[in-house]
Order: structure tokens, then sequence, then C-alpha cells
């Protein structure tokens, strides 16, 4: 205990040093930052950054992160008198009630709004906790459906929720393969056994029947799973056309992985939210196994030249540019846009600006943000597909840059 | 009479600290505490090591979410309905394993299993909301058993504890509990006493199953959202019979003591790494083994030790 005053020390002078190279950095581009500056916001930051779910955890903190610090150094909030914002960081420890302990902290501490939580179960019980306190909450990414059909005020989801991926995805499917005079027939879902991999296998078995695919199997699994081989030799078995998985990064990669080493060769593989499907990290290190894979998933505007240099300056760090990334930080610049037009750190005012917020600065390609009851309306997924070292846009058209390859080539 | 002191020690803390973050913590800690004194009711007095409380835990969970959200059944009622069925339960896997002759790790086993069974089961039916789960609709009225402040959540749990303190402290030193101990001791030998040790192990199945499925109908009320890995999970299971062998096995206050460490090791953990993420279960882990290693009998057994310790003491100064 006698050691912790140096250690607090210490973290101050990093944060003092950091606020510095960040003040320095804003002297050099906007010397407007040396104006008399309101106290700080507080926002709170929730992620999985440990547990089962901690990469994309931690990939969705650095985006927040990275919104921030650009915010703060582009001179704060300035109808605040250039206030900076101030990042509360939470661990929710992949679990929900973890999610609702740090929302408490958070409180607590006196955040002005909380932004992530990632996983659909953390963000449904740590909404449900910041809405006993009219603390405005920002789903990063959870997309079962009844986290915006709840009737809580404070939440807002800025993505897309799984009634529109599912449809988007069904949507392309069909036309994909009636592109490739309808090669795939019948199916095998493997989705992961909470809330968002059931939901979307639970609407993936009613809606693909009815556009004359048939489903020979769904194959859930818990997360964490570390042995795909029973599942991919069922998938052997009954030798599909399509395989759909619905899973996190882990339990993708490990499924892709198992089915290259089996030999297990559908015409297709294409995921609907496939934790790694679209993710640069998967196809730098497994590009055999992620080769041709095909996914329905959250992807930036790739004509948004801000979407691009973000990219570049991720991939400068030596990271990878995951849907969490982008996803965080467009919440955080979404949030910030909301108490400039509140110039307010008042909770009641900050989500009356969300309500009638335009946002347009982000990097998804949704449009301007219009919230009906919490969800935004122009959110949409993106379809993806790996060929060669790249993730390409295959749909939608606007921002599609290649054409589909299916079904996949033999090897 | 010591049960009396600390539950209205512990009464006070709402009115020491507003801090919801505080009230959070204790809430958690009390709720395993509850858990704890259901696993440790059947495991510590009766020698029948569970690893499967979260079948219970589940199932008083699961009724009252799903008789509130399905059946518009009165909240307050769903909670009686709740531990009512977790007992049921209980009661009917002790049936099928004591009956079958289930001992140690065997017993250890089905137990395990029952839950996990569950855990699959409410994963896919659709009345538990499958892998979606169930969520109870905020509804903040006292009448609906959830309330704005945090404060009567915390005074509810710590009614529970108390009543299962009592109920423990009364078992302990009835008929019912020497036979249990009687039971953990020597199966065989109770038996050719007279003990009925099947019905003797049931009885405390019932009570520790009500007792665990108490909590779990608590969690559904506090937090309002449910689904099969946090109902029928392993952590459950674990947090149930770690608070009670930290604290000390077989003692009235061990789950309880146990808890509260354990929740607060978690928390300084927490706060002792600050930002680095996961580095404070590497610690809590660390510490665990420690207080395993050299406390094996647990909180309560290091009480008893140093008393002991203390009146040799007493006695060679005497001498």
């Amino acid at each position: 205990m006698s050691r912790r005053p140096s250690a607090v020390s210490r973290r101050r002078f990093l944060q003092s040093t950091a606020l510095g190279a960040a003040a320095a950095a804003g002297v050099l581009h906007a010397p407007a930052v040396l104006r008399a500056q309101g106290p700080a916001i507080k926002v709170g930051v929730l992620h999985p950054v440990s547990g089962a779910l901690s990469y994309s955890g931690q990939q969705g903190r650095m985006g927040a992160q990275l919104a921030i610090d650009e915010i703060n150094a582009a001179g704060g909030i300035k109808s605040m008198s250039g206030a900076k914002i101030e990042a509360v960081l939470g661990d929710a420890q992949s679990t929900p009630d973890g999610g609702n302990a740090e929302v408490e902290k958070m409180n607590g501490a006196g955040v002005a709004a909380i932004v992530g939580g990632y996983a659909s179960g953390i963000c449904l019980a740590a909404s449900q906790t910041a809405a006993r306190y009219d603390l405005p909450y920002i789903v990063d990414v959870g997309v079962v459906d009844s986290i915006v059909s709840r009737g809580l005020k404070n939440t807002f989801r800025f993505g897309p929720g799984f009634g529109v991926i599912a449809k988007t995805a069904i949507d392309s499917l069909v036309t994909i393969n009636e592109q490739a005079s309808k090669a795939a027939k019948t199916l095998m879902i493997v989705h992961e056994d909470s809330a968002f991999g059931s939901g979307l296998a639970k609407l993936l078995n009613t809606q693909l029947p009815e556009r004359g695919f048939q489903v020979l199997e769904t194959i859930p699994h818990p997360t964490p799973t570390r042995d795909f081989n029973n599942v991919v030799l069922k998938i052997k078995a009954q030798n599909p056309d399509l395989v759909i998985p619905a899973n996190y990064y882990n339990e993708y990669v490990l499924l892709a992985r198992t089915m290259q080493q089996q030999k297990v060769r559908p015409k297709g593989i294409y995921s609907v939210l496939g934790g790694a499907a679209s993710s640069y990290k998967f196809v730098k290190e497994f590009p055999e196994a992620a080769q041709f894979i095909m996914d329905c998933n959250h992807w930036f505007d790739p004509k948004n030249p801000k979407a691009l240099a973000l990219k570049k300056q991720i991939e400068a760090k030596g990271e990878f540019y995951t849907y969490e990334v982008y996803m965080n930080y467009s919440c955080v610049l979404l949030l910030a846009d909301a108490i400039e037009r509140a110039a307010s750190a008042d909770r009641a005012k900050i989500i009356a600006a969300l309500e009638s917020s335009t946002f347009a600065g982000h990097v998804m390609p949704y449009g301007p943000t219009k919230f009906v009851n919490g969800q935004n309306q122009g959110a949409a997924p993106a379809n993806t597909q790996v060929i060669g070292n790249d993730i390409q846009v295959i749909f939608p058209a606007a921002f599609a840059s290649a054409k589909p390859v299916f079904p996949m080539p033999p090897v | 009479m010591p049960i009396l002191a600390v539950v209205g020690l512990l009464a006070a803390v709402p009115l020491i600290t507003s801090s919801n973050v505080t009230l959070n913590f204790m809430v958690m800690a009390l709720l395993i505490a509850l858990v704890g004194q259901g696993w440790n009711l059947l495991g510590g007095f009766g020698g029948q090591y569970s690893f499967g409380h979260a079948a219970f835990f589940g199932t008083g969970a699961y009724v009252t979410a799903i008789l509130q959200m399905r059946y518009g059944v009165n909240a307050w009622l769903g909670f009686v309905i709740g531990v009512a069925a977790g007992a049921l339960f209980g009661a009917i896997t002790g049936l099928l394993s004591f009956r079958s002759g289930l001992k140690g790790s065997y017993f250890a086993l089905i137990t395990l299993a029952f839950a996990e069974v569950l855990r699959i089961v409410a994963s896919v039916t659709p009345i538990t909301g499958a892998g979606v789960g169930t969520l109870v609709i905020l509804d903040l009225r006292p009448e609906a058993f959830q309330f704005q402040s945090r404060a009567p959540f915390y005074w509810i749990i710590l009614a529970l504890v108390g009543v299962s303190l009592v109920l423990t402290r009364m078992i302990e030193h009835s008929r019912f509990g020497a036979y249990l101990v009687a039971v953990r001791e020597n199966e065989d030998a109770a038996r050719a006493l007279g003990v009925d040790a099947t019905m003797i192990k049931l009885g405390a199945m019932t009570v520790s199953a009500a007792m665990t499925a108490a909590g779990g109908c608590f969690y559904t009320q506090y937090f309002l959202f449910i689904d099969a890995n946090i109902a029928y999970g392993p952590w459950i299971s674990i947090e149930a019979l770690l608070a009670p062998i930290i604290g000390g096995i077989g003692t009235v206050f061990g789950p309880l003591l146990g808890a509260l460490l354990v929740k607060t090791l978690g928390e300084l953990a927490k706060l002792v790494t600050g930002g680095a993420p996961g580095l404070d279960l590497v610690i809590y882990g660390g510490v665990l083994v420690a207080v395993v290693a050299f406390a094996p009998r647990g909180m309560a057994g290091i009480f008893v030790d140093l008393r002991r310790l203390l009146r040799k003491a007493q006695e060679r100064g005497d001498g």
C-alpha cells in the first residue's frame, strides 16, 4: 500500500505529458486551443477489455480513444469554450453484471454520457442501469433488437440491428446466388449460443427457407469454444453448398482454420456478422483460410476520405482496422456533436440533442444520422469478400469495389 | 445473537454511504453470500459437494422472469414461486441422485451435468427466450419489485442473507443438523444408528436449492436480464462454492465472510492495477491460491486457530 502514491503520481505524470503532447499538437494545428477552457466533460468508455471478448473490447476502446484525442486536439467542445472530453474507461469483463458495475462507477464519477458495451448482453444490462440515472447511452455494436425496442429514452444505437442485417444479408445472398445461376441450394448455420448468434440463427432459419434455401442443420456452440473438429465433421458429413457462421472473432478463425485443415470446401462460406470474416487481422494471419469468405457485416464507407485516413492511422500503429474501431470512433464523434449542439454536459440536454441529431461526420456508409426510438434509421451493413490479400466490398453497388467470386474456385 | 449484530451492522451501510458503487458492490457480495450459504448447507454441513448449484440459481431466475414477462404474474409472487420451483427442482435432482446412491465425485459430476443440460436446454427453447435471453421490463415501482434507489435492494438481499443465517444456525443446532453432520462424517455409521441418510440429504438439498434459487430470483429483479449463460453458467456454481470454501466450510458465517473477502479482493485488485485489462483477475487468482494454501479451513478456521493459539499462550503464561 505504501507504494500507491508513487504509482498514482507516475500515472498522473504520464497523463500530463500525454496531455501536454496533445496540447502541443493542438497548438500546431489550431492555435484556438490556447483560449480559456471550460472544465473537462467526462464520458464513459465501456468495453469488455478482459475476458472472452477482450480483443474486440480493446479494439473498441482504441477507436473511442482516438476520436476523443482527435476532438481534444482540434480544440475540444467549442460551444463550451473548448472544454476537453475526458474518458472514464470501464472494463465490463465480458459479462453483463461487469458492465452494470462499471456503469454505476461511471455514474458515480459524474460522466455526461456512456459509449460502448459491444456485446448485446452487456449493452442490455448497461443501458438499463444507465436509464436509472437518465444517463445517455450510445450502443456501439450490440445488435439485438430488444436493445432499442424496450422504450428506454436514454439508449441510442448508431449501428444496424439484427432485423436490418438479416434482411440485407438474405437479399444479397439471393442476388449473389442468382448471378451464379443458383449454385447453392442447401446450407448449414454455425452460431454462437448467446443473444447475438442465436437471435440471428432464428431469423435466418425462418427466412431462408422462404427464399428457396434448405437449412440442413443449425449448430450452436458456446463462446469461448476451443475445438471445432466435431462441428466440421458434421459439416463434412452433410456436405452443404453453403456454410453460414455467426460467431465472435476467435471462434470464427478457429472454425475457418479447422475447415481448411479437414479440407472441407463448400461452394461458399457466407457469414452474417462473422466475427473474423471481414477482419484484416484474420486475412493477414491466415490468408488461405480466409480466401473467398463472404460476409455481411459492419463496414466503413470506403469512399470516405476520413475513413481511409483513420485506416492509415490505425495501421501505422501496427493495429488492425476492425469494425469495433471505426464504429466506436463514429459513436464518440456522434456524441461530441450532440454535446456541441447541447452546449452543456447536462444529461437531459444531451439526450434531446441526440434525438434530433443529423450528424454526418462519421465514417460509416449510413448517411446523416436520424434516430427513431433510439435506432439510427440509415444504419445498414455491407457485404464484403476476401479476395487476394484484401477485403473488397461486393454490395451495396454504390460502394462496391469488386464483383463477388462465387462459387469458390477449386484450389 | 451474533447474527443479529452482524445483520444490524450491515443494515446501517446505506445510512453511512449514498454511493451506489458501494451499494452495488455490497449487493453482489451479499448475493454471493446467499448462494454460497445454499451450497454450504449441503456441501459444508452435509458433505455433498455440488458443482452445479447454477441449476437452482438459474431455475429461480428463469421462473421469476418468465412468470412476469409471459404470464403477467406479480414480481413478488413470482419471487416466491421461483424459490419454490428451485426447492422442488432440488428435491427432484436430490431424489434421483441420492436414491441411485451417488456420492462424492459422482454426486459432484451429476450436479454439474444437471446444470450444463439446463444451460443448453435454456439456450435453445423458446420459452426462455433461447439464446437471446429474457428481459424484464424496467418498471421502477415497489409493487413490481424494482426500486429507483439501490438501498431497498440492499436491504432485501441483506434480509434474505439474514434469514439464511438464522436458518443455518437453527439447522446446526437441531436434530436434523446433527444427523446431517453424522451423514457427512460417516454415512454407513449413521445408517447403522438408524439415521435415514437419504431423507436427511434430500432435506438438506431442498433447503439448499431454495436458498440458491432465492439468489437467482433476486438476480433477475436486480439486473432485469438473464440468458442461459448467466442463469445456468458455471460462473455461479463456482462463486457458490468459492465463498464458503474461502470463508470456512461448514460454518454459519463462512459464506458471508468468504463472499465479502472474495469480492473485496476483486475490487482491490482492480483499483491497484488501474487500467491494465485483466491484470486484476491475475492478482485475484494468485491471492485465492494463497488463501487456500495457507488457510485450508477458510477464514473461520483462521479465527479458531488464533483463539487456540491465544489460549495456549495464556496457559503457558499461567504455568
